[in-house]
């Protein structure tokens, strides 16, 4: 009798499986959690959007399109290019110097509000000092490898 | 005294570029400590291990302390963890009692730091001691409570604590099972053309930099990176001072005993896995409002709210480090990210730390002592100066952050472009995920504990062939069972408790 119950709990793995074994058990973990929470919170969470007390947004009112695709863009556009750049010259941290500067240039004007001479000149400044400094600091004085 | 000769003039350097650095981080809203320890991860790659973490240790301290400054003078804390101090920071600078807020403060930082290296510094030993003797089913059951205790104590809800957490978990496992930890080498969770770049799975450090670095800029960016910095009733910022606003120390007259008990809370809440900052201050200022002679002046500008929450939120430092250093566990998201700078360095984290790198625990616990001094000094004597940080505009420092991003995590494995584009997801996972109320704590410590709770499953199963095994090894065993189910129970109660107040 005693044996028929702790054999329940007995587990045998079949090693040329058990890189699985774990992650099966995490994901059924997942599934059961999402369902746990789709019963406990769900008929409130519709009642709420079926009462207007909450509206389905994924952004918030009124948000800034323009700086925040901006930004994922940018940054896209900043790793394509970094890494050709980075071939063109290799172990040299050019790709990343390079194209640091005019991104950094660009996420700037992208996020400054009402842009005046004096900022331009701080953002120019900014944009070219920094990539450098970084690029000598870290690439040349400590070794660091960059793109 | 072998770690006599590791202390050199340099240490002390890094922790004092690591404070103010840290300062600035913490005292512009929108950046915090976390933020400032990964962006800074890549200069510790060719520094030695105790210069680097002095460093980091410094920018830890700085971060932390820097926030109390935004939130006494402009209403808006600067990291998640000086809420509380705005409550009663705020009013005293509207009443032009800014400066004794803010040194009160500084002051009340300095003491919660301090006694919370005290306390670090004496148990960690004690507890590594103890968890030496742990075997895998211990281990895997302290990872469970763990998660069990960063669930209970989540902000919304166990349940998408819990269900963050094992996300977490889910995507660490993603690579190989290593052969090296006993596993057959087999890769899972992905997709054949998937195999090349993910073979060894996602990288820590730039899963760590995506979701604090860029998933943070996201956020804001979304609100339009807005500069002008003014306080929430609009007034500009000035350490405007009165008479009544001079700071002597006689403020803290009476006031040793909720100094005491913040940093213990701060210290202790720390401890727990994955708690943050904002639950240490929030505790602590709740139990002085309960132990108040007269609880109804907190939150009009008592100086007792400042103090509670300053001390607290500085305890935090050391008790976030006590699981780090002696289960491998971080305390925190910015432990978590200390974990990546260990690893960069080749040493292991765990029971083993203190007892094989004796040297190392003792000039931590030093550069942490005097990064607390020198936060002091900091801030104490130039805070006017420090008040003026707040104003440096993010359209210069955004795009700084997001090219130190790229720099850490390219060079973290000496030039592979596909972490880079994993900065990338992540931090967009990071935005989007904190839509859906993921909450990025659980997540981490969920993803740095992944794997070896793996490990520690999967190998204990394959040796004794039943679940029961994990009831039966050893009295520790039972006892971790006990903890874990307390804090179950506690989250159920305070779930309870929670939407019978809301009904």
């Amino acid at each position: 009798m005693g044996d028929t119950v702790l054999s329940i709990f007995a587990v045998n793995i079949d090693f040329d499986q058990s890189h699985l074994f774990f992650p099966r058990i995490i994901m059924c973990l997942l599934l059961l959690l999402f369902a746990a929470i789709v019963v406990l919170y769900g008929r409130a969470f519709f009642q709420d959007i079926r009462a207007g007390r909450r509206r389905l947004r994924f952004f918030e009112e009124h948000y800034d399109k323009i700086r925040l695709f901006g930004t994922i863009a940018g940054v896209i556009v900043y790793f394509v290019v970094m890494d050709y750049v980075g071939t063109l010259f290799p172990n040299t941290g050019l790709g990343f110097l390079l194209v640091s500067i005019p991104f950094m240039m660009f996420l700037s004007f992208l996020y400054v509000h009402d842009l005046n001479r004096r900022k331009t000149v701080i953002i120019l400044l900014n944009s070219t000092i920094a990539p450098v400094t970084a690029w000598y600091i870290l690439g040349n004085l400590f070794n660091i490898t960059l793109p | 005294m072998e770690f006599l000769t590791l202390l050199s003039p340099e240490l002390f350097l890094f922790v004092i570029a690591g404070v103010i650095v840290g300062i600035v981080f913490g005292a512009i809203p929108g950046m915090t400590a976390t933020m400032a320890v990964a962006v800074c991860l890549p200069l510790t790659y060719s520094l030695d291990m105790v210069n680097g973490l002095g460093l980091l240790l410094g920018l830890y301290v700085g971060g932390i302390s820097g926030g109390l400054v935004p939130a006494i003078l402009l209403n808006i804390p600067g990291t998640p963890s000086s809420i509380t101090t705005t409550f009663d920071g705020y009013p005293m600078t509207q009443r032009g009692e800014g400066e004794k807020a803010l040194k009160t403060g500084i002051t009340s930082s300095l003491f919660g730091g301090l006694l919370s290296v005290f306390i670090l510094f004496f148990f960690t030993p004690v507890l590594s001691d103890f968890a030496i003797k742990f075997s895998y089913i211990e281990k895997f059951l302290i990872i469970l409570f763990a998660l069990s205790v960063i669930a209970s104590l989540s902000k919304k809800s166990m349940l998408v604590g819990i269900f963050s957490g094992v996300l977490g978990i889910w995507f660490s496992l993603i690579g190989t099972y290593d052969i090296s930890v006993g596993g057959n080498g087999e890769t899972r969770l992905m997709f054949g053309f998937m195999e090349y770049y993910l073979e060894s799975g996602f990288s820590l450090l730039p899963v760590l930099i995506g979701l604090f670095g860029l998933g943070t800029i996201l956020e804001e960016a979304e609100k339009g990176v807005k500069d002008e910095v003014q306080s929430v009733d609009g007034t500009s910022l000035a350490v405007r001072t009165s008479k009544a606003g001079k700071f002597s120390f006689r403020v803290f007259k009476g006031q040793f005993v909720n100094l005491f008990r913040s940093g213990l809370i701060g210290t202790f809440v720390g401890m727990l896995p994955g708690v943050g900052g904002s639950a240490a201050s929030v505790l602590s200022y709740t139990q002085q409002k309960n132990f108040s002679k007269d609880p109804s002046k907190l939150g009009k500008g008592a100086v007792e709210g400042v103090i509670a929450s300053e001390s607290a939120n500085n305890g935090l430092t050391g008790g976030a480090l006590v699981p780090l250093l002696s289960l491998g566990i971080p305390g925190d998201s910015t432990t978590a990210v200390l974990i990546g700078a260990f690893t960069l360095q080749g040493l292991q984290v765990g029971p083993l730390f203190i007892a094989e790198n004796t040297g190392i625990w003792h000039s931590m616990v030093i550069a942490l002592l005097a990064a607390n001094f020198v936060m002091f000094l900091i801030m104490f004597f130039a805070i006017k100066y420090i008040a003026k940080v707040v104003t440096v505009p993010k359209y210069l420092l955004y795009p700084i952050i997001i090219m130190m991003c790229v720099v850490g995590a390219y060079a973290i494995n000496y030039g592979i472009m596909f972490d880079v584009w994993t900065l990338l997801l992540f931090g967009v996972l990071g935005y989007v995920g904190s839509k859906f109320g993921i909450e990025v704590a659980p997540f981490i410590i969920g993803f740095i504990l992944g794997k070896s709770a793996e490990v520690y499953f999967v190998k204990s199963l394959e040796s004794f062939g039943s679940l029961t095994i994990f009831f039966t090894k050893s009295p520790i065993a039972v006892f971790l069972w006990i903890l874990i189910l307390i804090s179950v129970c506690y989250s159920i109660y305070s779930t309870n408790k929670k939407s019978s107040i809301s009904r």
